[in-house]
């Protein structure tokens, strides 16, 4: 529980220490935070409920797209403004490095499963953000259209 | 940005600030799809009968008819690209603001040059947030509290070789590996100090500094906006930034020690 919690701070703080990097100022970077954290609680949720890798990451992705998506429309800035910075604490960063230690180690044995969780986590982050993306594109787009036919009539 | 440029008429201006804007998103991180959005709707605000823009990862084309028949077309070659999203934020309201209100050519120029002077957080800041990024991750990845200190240390080496190796003119994978190798050298030369209780995941919070996440996400969402040659060169470059990345620093700490 206590690794959780701590996990869930470091990736909130994490995320907008990244926003930092990356130039962003003010309240965005707090709204940063509140999505990294968020993302990661997602995982753990699911994780915890017996989904697997694949969909913890998935449904991880999705939450944070959607916020993003949402946040660059009420605060009109760019949607990688928000994205990237709280997608970070999802990237695999220590199973890549692993994947790579047991490559140089030559540990053959371990390589492929490590490899194969890396590919995991990369495709289910990828095809994550591909699906939400497309379906917020989408959904905003008709809903302006909509918009736009009300304030006409 | 081409200084000291001189053009026979009002239109070439034109074209030259529109692509100035363009260039500036690519380099700032901006995807294809809104760079090529972004002109496209410039053009037409500045009343160009017909304008086509090809843009990838490296080059922009634009070719813009102008109402009085006039052709122009201009090029940009594009050689390296940093993350700079506030940037992408002022020259997007930038353009909004333009597109519903076009403005002259030295004008424009003068609102480009002020968006593109973006308020940066000061050098000694940075500095601090690679340490503090670095720890936050090593904390995140499975590290205790006596990982904290060496991993914030290792996060400011990894700024100031970032900052040395900038100046040579060096491709960029390669200098993420020797930076990500100098970084795992000084993990391992504090653990041997006694400093740091696990080497590995002070390297791993350090190797998130490196990871380029902005490339892998702007890749994808070329990929979802149909821009097939710009996502493939994206994601590539980033994926070989990551295994280059980590397979530095596991070199070196497979190699002595951890």
């Amino acid at each position: 529980m206590l690794t959780n919690i701590i996990q869930t701070l470091t990736a909130a703080l994490g995320a907008a220490g990244f926003g930092l990097l990356f130039n962003v100022h003010g309240k965005k970077l707090l709204w940063i935070a509140a999505g990294g954290g968020l993302g990661w609680l997602v995982y753990l949720l699911v994780e915890a409920m017996g989904g697997g890798l694949f969909w913890a990451l998935f449904l991880a992705t999705v939450t944070v797209v959607t916020l993003s998506e949402i946040l660059s429309r009420v605060l009109k800035s760019p949607v990688i403004l928000f994205l990237v910075p709280m997608l970070i604490p999802l990237v695999p960063g220590g199973g890549l490095y692993y994947m790579m230690d047991a490559l140089i180690r030559e540990d053959t044995g371990g390589f492929p499963a490590k490899l194969e969780s890396v590919a995991i986590q990369v495709g289910a982050i990828a095809s994550g953000l591909i699906v939400m993306t497309s379906i917020m594109g989408n959904f905003f787009t008709i809903y302006y259209r909509r918009k736009a036919q009300k304030q006409g009539k | 940005m081409s200084e000291n440029r001189t053009f026979i008429n009002e239109s070439q201006r034109i074209v030259a600030c529109i692509l100035d804007i363009g260039e500036l998103l690519l380099t700032s991180g901006a995807e294809v799809m809104r760079v090529e959005d972004t002109i496209t709707r410039l053009c037409d605000a500045y009343g160009f009968v017909s304008s086509d823009v090809l843009t990838i990862l490296s080059s922009i084309i634009l070719t813009a008819t102008a109402a009085d028949g006039d052709i122009i077309t201009q090029t940009r070659r594009i050689k390296s690209r940093d993350t700079n999203l506030i940037r992408i934020e002022r020259l997007n309201a930038l353009s909004r603001r333009v597109t519903a209100d076009p403005l002259p050519s030295d004008a424009l120029s003068l609102a480009i040059e002020d968006a593109a002077r973006v308020p940066t957080y000061a050098r000694h800041w940075i500095f601090l947030a690679y340490g503090f990024n670095a720890a936050v991750f090593t904390l995140f990845f499975g590290g205790t509290m006596a990982d904290f200190l060496p991993s914030f240390l290792a996060g400011l080496g990894v700024y100031i070789y970032l900052q040395i190796g900038g100046r040579f003119r060096m491709n960029s994978i390669l200098l993420n590996t020797i930076c990500s190798a100098l970084m795992a050298l000084s993990v391992v030369g504090m653990h041997a100090l006694g400093f740091g209780q696990h080497p590995d995941k002070i390297v791993i919070g350090n190797i998130m500094l490196l990871i380029p996440g902005l490339a892998l996400t702007t890749s994808l969402r070329d990929l979802i906006n149909g821009d097939m040659l710009s996502a493939i060169i994206g994601f590539l470059e980033a994926l070989l930034k990551a295994l280059a990345i980590a397979i530095g620093a596991a070199a070196i700490l497979t190699r002595f020690g951890g």
